[in-house]
């Protein structure tokens, strides 16, 4: 396809698309090379990288094999990282369209409600949220998207504003069609492309707060995180840097790579709308 | 059952801009018979589009009522409102700005029969396809896209759209300006054609006296929102009395001559 030629032609998304392969590779193949448990003692106490071949990475403070954490932890990251932007780009997407459709007393309501989230600063709102209902992988994802929503239904609901005049719209009046159908099969597909050109730094922004929180011990227990292994590495950080360095690069690598990719995918679509 | 098919009366419709309020529709009465053509006729800015607005129920008008098919058709909202609507169809100037752009021809014409519930599910396809030939057009257009078939094609799909829930009136605003001279020919013929064969009503929107005496029973003149002078469309045009009247014809070249000799 000449499109994804297109894509591969700019060096930036190349070098993203790579990296997000790479990353998508270690989450999926995690179970298959380190088929235990990651968080299993493997072997003697902070052993440094390089240095016995069955644990590349070495191990940490209680001999947790280093680079199974990194594959499990890549899994857990891509996991809330999508998810979260998925969440927030539908409740956005959701929310625009029925500000800007329905206009009136339910705009200014959802707006008003959107200026609200918009003010508190997207992380104290995860924090509070997961202090609140309890660390667990659902609610760290739901926290990430409670702040991450407002930015998406500003963009879904100006869309919306101007094409909610086309007459394309009253047609559909016209026949009949009933508003909300008009508002969601009508008017939301066609103010999609702006909303989904957000998504890119939504992800990157969720895998960075999901560490953030894990860092702050309020993960989800129960599954490795990058920002978890950094947390724990930091306690020993000057005996052993490696074990917050490598999660640390891992994670600057994923939020560069999927910005790149996402930057990429904007041009590329960017390039083809002004062909057509 | 001699009443009118529609009556407008008094409708009036303000706008304001800058704090000045503009009387985009002022006092204007007229009727339409079943089956019969009536035109707007107006310079730009004399309310011919506001008028199709209100009467679609596109926008409300500050006074005034319309009846439609012997019933207030303002007092209808909701639920009521819609499925009356499919009675009391449009076709809009531009064919390709009145259609999603994602649409296919198939869904267009899908969507009326739907939601009026005129067929069921497996019935829609055979329906879309008599719909196309109705109006002229080869039923392996279906499947396409809105933007890959011509101008002329879209016109003819607008008009299959509206026709689709068997409406007793049609306002076509500006609906043949867009089109190539030839194309124009061959839609108003459809409009006549199918006019004689279901005696459909149309309310006639066009600032070319050309057409409108070529299409219309009767024609309204409009003025700055206000009725200049109306009645039947080759007596108006023939010999205009006001002077927004002579002005339009004297705006038309190839009428112009036609009636000068
Ligand atoms: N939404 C609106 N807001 C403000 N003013 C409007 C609006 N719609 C129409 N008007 C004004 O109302 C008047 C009538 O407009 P309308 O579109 O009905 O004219 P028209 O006869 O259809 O003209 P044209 O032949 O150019 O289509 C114009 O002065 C126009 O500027
Ligand atoms: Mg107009």
């Amino acid at each position: 396809m000449s499109v994804v030629r297109r894509f591969l032609r700019t060096p930036e998304a190349i070098a993203g698309t790579i990296i997000l392969a790479a990353l998508f590779a270690m989450a999926l193949s995690a179970s298959l090379f380190f088929p235990g448990d990651p968080q299993a003692i493997a072997g003697p106490a902070l052993l440094p990288p390089f240095q016995d071949w069955s644990l590349p990475l070495g191990t940490d403070r209680l001999g947790r094999d280093v680079l199974a954490e990194l594959f499990h932890g890549a899994r857990t990251s891509l996991a809330v990282g999508l998810a979260a932007a998925a969440a927030a780009l539908v409740i956005g997407a959701i929310v625009g369209t029925l500000a800007g459709f329905a206009g009136g007393l339910v705009d200014e309501i959802l707006m008003r409600t959107t200026d609200a989230f918009q003010t508190v600063p997207g992380f104290l709102l995860a924090l509070a949220f997961v202090s609140v209902v309890g660390p667990s992988l659902s609610v760290v994802v739901m926290a990430i998207a409670l702040g991450a929503w407002t930015g998406p239904a500003r963009v879904a609901r100006a869309e919306v504003l101007s094409i909610r005049e086309r007459d394309y719209v009253a047609g559909a009046r016209v026949i009949g069609m009933h508003p909300l159908e008009i508002a969601f099969r009508e008017v939301l597909p066609n103010a999609l492309p702006p909303v989904l050109a957000l998504s890119s730094v939504i992800v990157a922004a969720a895998i960075l707060t999901e560490a953030a929180l894990s860092f702050l011990g309020l993960g989800d227990p129960n599954r490795v995180t990058w920002g978890g292994m950094i947390a724990e590495g930091r306690t020993v950080l000057r005996t052993a840097p490696f074990l917050s360095i490598i999660p640390g690069v891992t994670l600057v690598l994923t939020v560069l790579g999927v910005y790149l990719a996402g930057e990429g995918v904007v041009e590329t679509t960017a390039v083809r709308r002004s062909l057509s | 059952m001699n009443s009118p098919l529609l009556t407008v009366s008094g409708l009036a419709k303000r706008y304001r801009r800058g704090g000045k309020t503009i009387a985009a529709v002022d006092d204007v009465s007229f009727a339409i018979e079943p089956g019969e053509t009536l035109a707007l006729a107006g310079p730009s800015g004399s309310g011919k589009s506001t008028i199709a607005r209100l009467v679609l129920r596109l926008i409300e008008p500050d006074a005034g009522r319309i009846q439609f098919e012997g019933d207030d058709f303002l007092a209808l909202s909701g639920s009521a409102l819609r499925a009356r609507r499919a009675r009391l169809q449009m076709v809009f100037q531009d064919p390709l700005a009145a259609f999603n752009p994602r649409a296919t021809v198939a869904r267009l014409l899908d969507d009326p029969l739907r939601i009026h519930g005129i067929a069921s599910r497996a019935e829609r396809p055979r329906r879309i396809a008599a719909l196309l030939e109705r109006v002229g057009l080869n039923a392996d257009l279906a499947p396409r896209a809105i933007h890959e078939i011509s101008g002329g094609q879209r016109q003819r799909i607008a008009i299959a759209r509206a026709i689709a829930t068997n409406p007793s009136l049609i306002v076509l605003d500006e609906a043949v300006s867009a089109l190539d001279v030839s194309v124009r020919g061959d839609i108003l013929n459809l409009l006549l054609d199918l006019q004689a064969k279901e005696r459909i009503a149309y309310l006639f929107i066009s600032h070319d006296l050309g057409v409108v005496r070529a299409i219309a029973h009767r024609v309204v003149i409009l003025d700055a929102g206000r009725i200049a002078e109306s009645g039947d469309a080759r007596a108006v045009i023939g010999a205009p009395q006001s002077a927004i009247g002579k002005a339009l014809v004297m705006a038309t070249p190839k009428l112009h001559r036609t009636t000068a000799s």
